[in-house]
């Protein structure tokens, strides 16, 4: 008899304070030193019941790996199909740059048209699995899209508050879903003030970046994928757009349960590079001060939306994972990602999103300043569709 | 060099729990839960570092950075002030930070962070032994 569970889910902890909480409770951030929650698994007993290839024979989709996933029935699901996005190979722009191992993993395919698919399907889920009924979150643009999707499936009420210049795309798909949509003058960092406050008067449930601990697992399953689609092993060098980062975070928490899990053919992680743009870089500013914090950027500014996030609440969570894999921080001009889109798109047929382009232009500085290796394995993320941005393009 | 840390802030919660994270690092604080008195405290004691909210009952936070800039008590013309705002309304920071605020932060407050931030101007004393 089978008797392993749905999910390995054991509880959630501080990642300042170390204190513990339980998952079947709704916790936001941590209350005592107000940091960001992180979710925990019996790894121990995981790794005596699951055969890593018997979930790769599984259908295909981010719920296969559902044992390492937070939601502990799986009627909780809530799916739209998300997870399981190519990695392909860039030989047009490999062979043109030198670099014989090149590849972008193409997160556009994933419902909503980017990866902010898969942190809140698994917020969603966990959101439905404790009973919460109504969801709110400030977005840069995709998340809201996103969860508003993610909602409407759940049969769950959403209100997003996003900034007034927000691409018109992540406005109407979220009112056709049926969210309530608040624009308001303003980033993404005034519509978390005004969010926050709105769910606190009217008991919203506000999933915000790194506020509540869930959208974060959703994003590590990229990183079981790419250690699946290389055979077990890491790339040497993986380029990330970082906005909120809970992709960065996510993967480095993922290469860490794997090394637990046994699953890894060898442990060396990848070298992980942040990218921002120039006029919004908050990252980079610390990396290069070597700081455990980030300052807030003023007058932020950059055509990549999802790029225009002034402070994440987790920047050192995001700074933590730079400096344990010797990794780096790149600012990009927006003018130099608006030109790796288009090369992109001429050279291998992807129209990135500006923030997914952002990582080719970042690779070009590195491959000038000889930081990566023309053998070694290179993967760019690709966050969501250039069709999202057509009214910025 | 003191370790006195003036916090003006109307919010009792946000109060406990930036009191208790800086006494716990030795700190002393002192509370003021409006503009006006909190300009009050800060020219009738020898204050190090202040933390000020912006979203304040009577005169906000921006008022409250001017005016100490301008004070005739010369010490707070550059005492170090940390602006710590919910950042409801746009440009909260760049206004905080041309009002006279050194470092802006939104809450909720990071302790982590506000200890490294307050230590990089006011170095720790030594925590109260019990």
């Amino acid at each position: 008899m089978n008797t392993s569970p749905h999910s390995y889910v054991t509880g959630l902890t501080c990642s300042g304070c170390g204190k513990k909480y339980s998952a079947n409770e709704i916790h936001t951030f941590c209350p005592d030193c107000q940091s960001t929650l992180l979710v925990q698994y019996d790894l121990e007993a995981a790794k005596q019941h699951i055969d890593r290839d018997e979930v790769s024979r599984r259908s295909k989709g981010m719920w296969r790996w559902h044992e390492i996933l937070p939601v502990i029935e799986a009627k909780n699901q809530v799916s739209l199909g998300e997870g399981d996005t190519a990695l392909l190979p860039l030989d047009n722009l490999g062979r043109e740059h030198n670099l014989r191992h090149l590849y972008v993993k193409e997160e556009s395919s994933n419902p909503t048209g980017s990866f902010k698919a898969r942190g809140l399907s698994a917020a969603v889920s966990k959101a439905k699995e404790l009973g919460i009924k109504k969801v709110i979150i400030p977005t840069a643009g995709n998340a809201g899209g996103a969860m508003a999707s993610y909602a409407a499936r759940a049969g769950m009420q959403s209100m997003i508050y996003m900034p007034k210049d927000t691409p018109r795309a992540n406005i109407e798909e979220s009112r056709i879903v049926g969210a309530e949509v608040i624009l308001i003058d303003g980033l993404i960092s005034d519509a978390a003030g005004l969010a926050g406050i709105k769910a606190r008067e009217e008991g919203w449930f506000d999933v915000s970046t790194f506020k509540e601990p869930y959208r974060t697992e959703g994003k590590k399953i990229m990183g079981y994928e790419l250690a699946e689609q290389f055979g077990w092993e890491l790339p040497e060098v993986i380029i990330y757009p970082t906005g909120g980062g809970t992709g960065l975070v996510g993967m480095w928490k993922a290469f860490q349960e794997m090394e637990t899990l046994g699953w890894l053919k060898n442990n060396k992680r990848p070298r992980m590079v942040s990218v921002q743009a120039a006029g919004c870089a908050p990252v980079p500013r610390a990396f290069h001060k070597k700081a455990a914090f980030c300052d807030f950027w003023t007058n932020a500014a950059t055509v990549a939306s999802g790029l225009r996030v002034p402070k994440s609440f987790a920047d050192h969570l995001i700074l933590n994972s730079l400096y344990d894999s010797h990794g780096t921080a790149v600012a990009v001009e927006d003018e130099a990602l608006m030109q790796a889109q288009k090369e992109l798109a001429m050279a291998e047929g992807i129209f990135a999103a500006p923030e997914g382009a952002a990582t080719f232009a970042a690779l070009k500085e590195l491959i000038a300043q000889k930081w990566v290796d023309p053998d070694e394995r290179i993967v760019l993320f690709n966050t969501g569709s250039g069709l999202k941005y057509l009214d910025r393009t | 060099m003191g370790s006195n840390i003036l916090y003006i802030e109307d919010n009792p919660d946000n109060m406990m729990l930036v009191k208790r994270a800086l006494e716990s690092h030795g700190y002393t604080l002192l509370e003021a839960e409006d503009g006006l008195s909190g300009v009050e405290a800060a020219e009738a004691h020898e204050v190090d570092l202040i933390l000020l909210d912006i979203n304040l009952p009577d005169i906000d936070g921006y008022e409250v950075a001017r005016r100490l800039r301008a004070s005739e008590r010369h010490n707070l013309t550059y005492v170090p002030i940390i602006a710590i705002t919910a950042n409801a309304l746009k440009g909260d920071a760049e206004k905080a930070l041309s009002a006279g605020c050194d470092v802006y932060m939104s809450k909720p407050i990071n302790i982590r962070e506000l200890w490294a931030r307050v230590e990089a101007f006011v170095p720790a004393p030594e925590p109260k032994t019990k």
